[in-house]
C-alpha cells in the first residue's frame, strides 16, 4: 500500500469529477430535493379524507352525524351529492374517497330504537388510503354507537351509564405520528445509495469503455491502492450529503436524532463504504456503463427503497422475500436509523447490524481486489 | 426525409444493443424482475398485528378483554408478560407493534360501574400503520364495551345502534397488488425508455463514433428518429410483456380497453423519450447522463400519486403534478386496469399527456443539434 499512489488515483478521479461537474453538483443537488420533496410533499400518513355524504334523512340527527364526520381530522366532507347515482360519479371520477348514503327515515329509526344502517362506499384502487378510511370510519361508527347506547342508558333510567373500558392509548417513539419522522432519515439510506452506488458503478467500466484501462494496467499501481483511489473522492461527496441531510432534516423539519451523532456517523461511514464497493464490483465486472447502469439500479437502488423496511414493512413481505432482504445493506442501515432517530438506542442495542455491515464492508471489499487482480493490477 | 437512412440508423442501434451480451437478458430480465419485486413488496396493509399484554387483573372480565383481541384475525397476541419494563423493551426492539396493560382494579372498577382504563402503548414509528393499528384497538374496544353493557344489565338492549354497511368498490380485498401493480408497469416503461434514449446519443460522443455520424448525410430529424423509432419498439414490447406478466403471474384483470392503453402508452412514450433526449443532448458523459436521469425519474416517481397519494400533498405540488407524465400516465392505467374506465371520463388524461409530449419532443428536437461539443 502505497499512500502517495492512492493519492495519485484519487487526484485523477478528482478531475474527472471536476471537469465533469454536472454530475458533481447533480450529486448535491438529488439529495437536497430527495429531502425536500419527502419533508414536505410526501406523507403516508392518511387523514382529510375526501367524503360525499347522501343526505336522504334530512334531519337535526342526520346533520349532527355528518358535522361530527366533518369535525374529525380524517375526513373531510367536501361533497353533498343529492343521489346516490351522483356519489357514484364522484367515485368514478376520483373526486371522494369514501361516500356515506344516510337512507330516509335513518333518525327516526334510531330515535325508536331500532338498528339505522348507513351505507359506507370507499374507493378500494388505493390501498392504503382504503385501508385506513376503512378503519376510521369503522371506528367512528363504534363511537357514535357506543354514545348511543350511553344515551340509551340514560334514558331508561339505568344506574349504570359510563362506559365500562376507555383506553388511554400512548404513541412511543414517534409521538406526534407524522410519516417525516421516519422517512427524512430513510431517505439518507436512498441517497447514500443514488449516490455512492451508482455514481461508482461508471468509474471503472468509463476507463474500459474509453480503453484507458490499459493505461491504467501499466501503472506501478496495485489493487488495493486502485480500488482506494477511486473510493476516496465518492466518500467525500457521499459523506457530505449525509451530513447536508442531516442537518437539512433537522433545521427544516425539525426530525432531530435522539441518540448520538457520533453513533450516526460511525454506521453512515460503514454503510457507504459498503455502497462504493458495491457499485465499483459491478463497475469492474461488467465493463458497460449502460449495463452497470441497469444493474446498479437493480442491485443497489431498488432494494435499498423496496427490500430494506423503509416504507414498506418486512412483516408484510412473502418469506421468500424477507430473506432476501436480510441480504441488504440497507436494512441494517435503516434499523440503525431508527434505532438512533427514533427509539434512543445506543451501540449495545445496535451492536449486530454493524456487525453484519462491518463484514459485508469486508466481504464487499475482499471481492472488489479480486476483481481488479484478475484485470491484472 | 430519407427513410432508408433512418432505417439504416435503426438497424445500427439494434445491432449495438443486441450485441451486447450482458445487455440482452437485461431487458428481459430486469422488468420482470422489477415487477416481481415491487409486486410482491410494495404494501402497507396492515394485517399482522403483534401485541404484547399484561394482564395485572387476572379477571373473567379481563380474559374477555383478552379473548376479543385474540378472536380479531388482525391481531396476534405474541407475547404474555408480567414486568411492564419488559413491556418497554418489546416496544423498543420493534418485537411488538402494539402493548396492552390491564390494571389490577379491572373487574373491581367495572363492577362499581366505574370506568375501568386501560393502557394502550403503540409504537409509532411507522405512523401510517400506527395509526391504522390504533384505529383496529379502538374498534375491538367498543365492541367489547357494548356486549358488556348488555351483559351487565342482564338482557338484551335494543338500543338505536348504527349498522356501518361498508362496502369497498373496484378492488373490494384491498389487495395492494391490484393498485400498484399497473403503476409499476408504468413506472417501469418511463425508467427503461428514459434510460436507453439519453445513452443514445451521449454513447456515440463517448465513444467517438458521433464524428463518424456527422459526416454522414443523415439530416437531424433523420438522426432522432433513427435513435427513437428502436426504443419506441423496445418499450412498447416491454410494456406488453409487463402486462402479460401482470394478468398471468399476478392474475391482475383488466378490465378495460388493451388498446386505448397501448395508444396511451405511446402518448406517455414521446414525453419520456423527448426527455431523454434532452438528457442525451446535454450531456457530455454517461454519467452524467445517468444523473441527469436520476434528477427527472425520482421527482416523477415521488410526485406521480404511485406510492404517495396525491390528495396528500400540498396545493403547491399538487399543481406540479400535473407537469408529470407519470402520474397522467398512472391514472389512465389504473382507470383502464381496475375501473375499466374508458375515453369519456379520461380525455383530460389524454389531452395533458398529448400536451406535455408535444411540447418535450419539439424542444428535444429544437434543442438537438449535430454538431461536437
Amino acid at each position: 500500500m502505497n499512500l502517495r499512489k492512492i493519492q495519485a488515483i484519487a487526484r485523477k478521479e478528482y478531475y474527472h469529477l471536476i471537469r465533469d461537474y454536472r454530475s458533481l453538483y447533480l450529486a448535491f443537488i438529488i439529495p437536497l430535493l430527495l429531502i425536500l420533496l419527502f419533508g414536505y410533499a410526501l406523507s403516508l400518513d392518511v387523514e382529510h379524507i375526501a367524503t360525499a355524504v347522501v343526505d336522504h334523512d334530512q334531519t337535526p340527527e342526520s346533520r349532527d352525524f355528518i358535522r361530527r364526520l366533518g369535525a374529525s381530522v380524517y375526513f373531510d366532507v367536501v361533497a353533498h351529492p343529492a343521489s346516490s347515482a351522483a356519489l357514484t360519479d364522484l367515485l368514478d371520477r376520483n373526486r371522494v374517497v369514501l361516500g356515506v348514503v344516510i337512507p330516509p327515515g335513518w333518525s327516526a329509526d334510531l330515535k325508536a330504537d331500532r338498528a339505522g344502517a348507513l351505507q359506507v362506499l370507499i374507493d378500494g384502487s388505493d390501498p392504503n388510503t382504503a385501508g385506513n378510511s376503512r378503519a376510521y370510519i369503522t371506528a367512528f361508527i363504534a363511537q357514535a354507537n357506543a354514545r348511543n347506547l350511553l344515551d340509551f342508558l340514560n334514558r331508561h333510567g339505568r344506574e349504570r351509564i359510563r362506559s365500562p373500558v376507555e383506553a388511554r392509548t400512548r404513541v412511543w417513539f414517534n409521538e406526534d405520528l407524522e410519516s417525516r419522522n421516519f422517512i427524512v432519515p430513510g431517505i439518507i439510506a436512498v441517497i447514500i445509495m443514488i449516490v455512492g452506488a451508482l455514481l461508482t458503478s461508471m468509474v471503472v467500466a468509463r476507463e474500459v469503455e474509453n480503453g484507458t484501462m490499459e493505461t491504467i494496467r501499466a501503472l506501478p499501481v496495485r489493487a488495493g491502492e486502485f480500488f482506494l483511489g477511486k473510493a476516496i473522492p465518492y466518500f467525500v461527496i457521499t459523506l457530505v450529503d449525509v451530513l447536508v441531510s442531516i442537518l437539512m432534516g433537522q433545521v427544516l423539519f425539525g426530525v432531530v436524532m435522539k441518540a448520538s451523532f457520533w453513533l450516526m456517523i460511525l454506521a453512515s461511514t460503514v454503510y457507504i463504504l459498503v455502497a462504493l464497493s458495491t457499485g465499483l464490483l459491478i463497475s469492474i465486472k461488467t465493463k458497460s456503463q449502460l449495463v452497470a447502469n441497469q444493474l446498479a439500479v437493480l442491485a443497489t437502488y431498488l432494494p435499498s427503497l423496496l427490500l430494506s423496511d423503509f416504507v414498506f414493512p418486512q412483516q408484510n413481505m412473502p418469506a421468500v422475500f424477507q430473506a432476501v432482504s436480510m441480504l441488504v445493506p440497507a436494512t441494517y442501515y435503516i434499523d440503525i436509523l431508527n434505532g438512533i432517530y427514533l427509539r434512543d438506542l445506543s451501540f449495545l442495542q445496535l451492536w449486530p447490524s454493524f456487525l453484519v455491515l462491518v463484514l459485508m464492508m469486508g466481504l464487499l471489499g475482499a471481492l472488489n481486489i479480486r476483481a481488479l487482480r484478475k484485470e491484472g493490477l | 426525409m430519407n427513410w432508408r437512412r433512418v432505417r439504416e440508423l435503426v438497424r445500427k442501434e439494434f445491432i449495438q444493443l443486441f450485441r451486447d451480451r450482458k445487455n440482452r437478458p437485461l431487458m428481459v430480465v430486469a422488468p420482470l424482475l422489477q415487477m416481481i419485486v415491487f409486486g410482491y413488496v410494495i404494501t402497507t396493509d396492515v394485517r399482522d398485528i403483534r401485541m404484547a399484554l399484561i394482564d395485572q387483573s387476572r379477571t373473567p372480565e379481563s380474559r374477555r378483554l383478552i379473548d376479543a383481541f385474540d378472536g380479531n384475525p388482525t391481531f396476534r397476541i405474541t407475547h404474555v408478560l408480567q414486568d411492564p419494563k419488559e413491556l418497554d423493551r418489546l416496544l423498543l426492539l420493534r418485537r411488538v407493534d402494539i402493548a396492552l396493560q390491564i390494571p389490577p382494579d379491572f373487574d373491581a372498577r367495572i363492577h362499581k360501574g366505574e370506568t375501568a382504563e386501560i393502557l394502550v402503548l403503540a409504537d409509532g414509528s411507522m405512523s401510517n400503520m400506527a395509526a391504522v393499528r390504533i384505529a383496529y384497538s379502538v374498534n375491538v374496544l367498543e365492541t367489547f364495551n357494548s356486549q358488556l353493557l348488555q351483559e351487565l344489565n342482564r338482557r338484551r338492549i335494543e338500543f338505536g345502534e348504527i349498522d356501518g354497511r361498508v362496502r369497498t368498490w373496484y378492488n373490494p380485498n384491498l389487495d395492494s397488488q391490484y393498485y400498484y401493480v399497473p403503476g409499476i408497469v408504468a413506472f417501469l416503461v418511463m425508467l427503461l425508455s428514459l434510460l436507453y434514449t439519453s445513452m443514445a446519443v451521449v454513447r456515440e460522443k463517448e465513444a467517438g463514433t458521433m464524428e463518424q455520424l456527422i459526416v454522414t448525410p443523415l439530416k437531424p430529424s433523420e438522426f432522432i428518429l433513427g435513435k427513437t423509432i428502436p426504443f419506441i419498439l423496445i418499450a412498447q414490447a416491454q410494456m406488453v410483456m409487463v402486462i402479460l406478466f401482470a394478468r398471468l403471474w399476478f392474475q391482475i384483470p383488466m378490465v378495460g380497453s388493451a388498446f386505448l392503453l397501448l395508444v396511451a402508452s405511446f402518448i406517455f412514450l414521446l414525453s419520456t423519450l423527448g426527455i431523454g433526449l434532452l438528457i442525451s443532448t446535454v450531456s457530455r458523459t454517461q454519467q452524467q447522463a445517468m444523473m441527469t436521469n436520476f434528477f427527472f425519474i425520482l421527482p416523477f416517481f415521488m410526485l406521480s400519486g404511485f406510492v404517495f397519494p396525491i390528495a396528500n400533498m400540498p396545493a403547491v405540488v399538487q399543481g406540479l403534478t400535473h407537469l408529470n407524465p407519470l402520474s397522467h400516465f398512472l391514472i389512465i392505467i389504473r382507470g383502464v386496469f381496475l375501473k375499466g374506465t374508458g375515453f369519456g371520463i379520461l380525455w383530460p388524461q389524454f389531452l395533458e399527456l398529448v400536451a406535455l409530449g408535444g411540447f418535450v419532443f419539439t424542444l428535444a428536437v429544437r434543442r438537438f443539434r449535430k454538431r461536437l461539443d
